[in-house]
């Protein structure tokens, strides 16, 4: 299979958990996610302070598809990639930076929130979530689902696709 | 290749509905949204022109319910099916782990059907796939049409070698729309940890 699979797991994931925490504190932002490729949710920190998040399938979804069509206008233009991305609105704003091949990192932050440490701290964790990703890549975890969960998730698609 | 995230105990595929331009793909995604009960679906994203051509994609993202302990998820995307559009097909199919090919019954698209079909197998091959390597669907859509072409016809040009399980339907209608997305699914679930 050409596209790998990230898998965030234990210490690894403990660890990827610890860097989101350390971002929101060192930034102010309020929501950081790691997301792969595809937009699935790797690990997400929500700020104590923050209201509720948009849905987070939503936003991953179209930060890896914006992110997908930016790193390919970069092709394009015959650039390996493209720098981070900042879009701010009159409140809010969203920062997306590559963590490595693999995966995104993605700050969610409002008008209080300095948008150079965002900038800076963000650059920062993006590097070292990067070196984590490409761990996670080399030891992908043995999977152990067996029949069973086979037969178990065909009695809920029969639920809710209907029979 | 599936995602499985271990700490939060989730398994998440993505199933992606292929086809030519207005062959029915969002429709299905439409009535699918319409017809899962709250708690068993998220927001629909639809990243369409003003007259409701998918431009990007269509997001829905479903939950399955928890098996042995592990959230089963599947998140459903739609391409645009116009030919011109193929720099953002080509970006959804990444990842992908099964597919629904949403081909059109009227007569004046049976070009269109055999072309996408060709399209895709190009696309998935610059991400190193064959379309034998992933769970494929035909849904042979607008059954409705008096003039519909007959089922076999179409499966002719798109799938001579009748590979794909094949499915009627009637979008509009969601005849065939549940069918289609379950046995996609059953395949696609069928695969894991079997690699
Ligand atoms: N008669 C009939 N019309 C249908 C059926 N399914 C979809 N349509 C109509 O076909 C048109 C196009 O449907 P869409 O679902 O937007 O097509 P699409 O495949 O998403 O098109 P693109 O986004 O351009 O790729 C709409 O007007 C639908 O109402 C069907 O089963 N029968
Ligand atoms: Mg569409």
């Amino acid at each position: 299979m050409v596209e790998p699979t990230l898998v965030l797991y234990g210490a690894l994931y403990q660890r990827a958990m610890d860097i989101l925490q350390d971002t929101l504190q060192e930034t102010g932002a309020r929501y950081a996610l790691l997301i792969d490729r595809k937009g699935f949710v790797l690990a997400h920190k929500e700020a104590l302070w923050a209201p509720k998040p948009p849905p987070l399938d939503s936003l991953a979804t179209l930060v890896a598809g914006n992110a997908a069509a930016t790193q390919a206008l970069a092709k394009l233009l015959g650039e390996a990639r493209f720098q981070e991305v900042v879009h701010q609105g009159e409140h809010m704003g969203l920062y997306v930076d590559e963590a490595g091949e693999a995966a995104l990192l993605v700050l969610v932050f409002d008008e209080n929130a300095p948008l150079g440490k965002i900038k800076l701290h963000g650059k920062r964790a993006a590097e070292t979530l990067a070196r984590l990703a490409e761990e996670a890549l080399a030891n992908p975890p043995k999977l152990n689902l067996d029949t069973q969960y086979r037969e178990e998730a065909k009695a809920l698609l029969d639920e809710l696709f209907g029979n | 290749m599936s995602t499985i995230n271990f700490a939060n105990r989730e398994i998440n595929f993505k199933i992606v509905y292929y086809g030519p331009g207005l062959s029915g793909k969002t429709t299905n995604l439409k009535w699918i949204y319409s017809r899962i009960p709250e708690g068993r679906k998220g927001e629909m994203v639809s990243l369409a022109t003003e007259d409701e051509r998918t431009l990007f994609f269509d997001f829905l993202p479903l939950d399955l319910g928890e098996v042995k302990g592990f959230k089963t998820r599947f998140h459903l995307y739609t391409v645009p099916g116009q030919v011109f559009y193929n720099a953002s097909r080509k970006l959804i199919l990444r990842g992908v782990d099964g597919i629904v090919f949403v081909a059109d019954s009227a007569p004046n698209r049976l070009r269109a059907n055999a072309e996408s079909m060709r399209n895709m197998r190009e696309n998935l091959a610059e991400y190193g796939l064959k379309v034998e390597d992933i769970p494929v669907v035909l849904q042979v859509n607008k059954r409705d049409l008096p003039d519909a072409l007959p089922v076999e016809m179409i499966q002719a040009v798109v799938d001579p070698e009748g590979r794909f399980p094949v499915f009627e339907a009637v979008a509009t209608e969601g005849k065939g729309v549940f069918e289609t997305l379950k046995e996609v699914s059953r395949q696609v679930l069928a695969r894991v940890g079997s690699t």
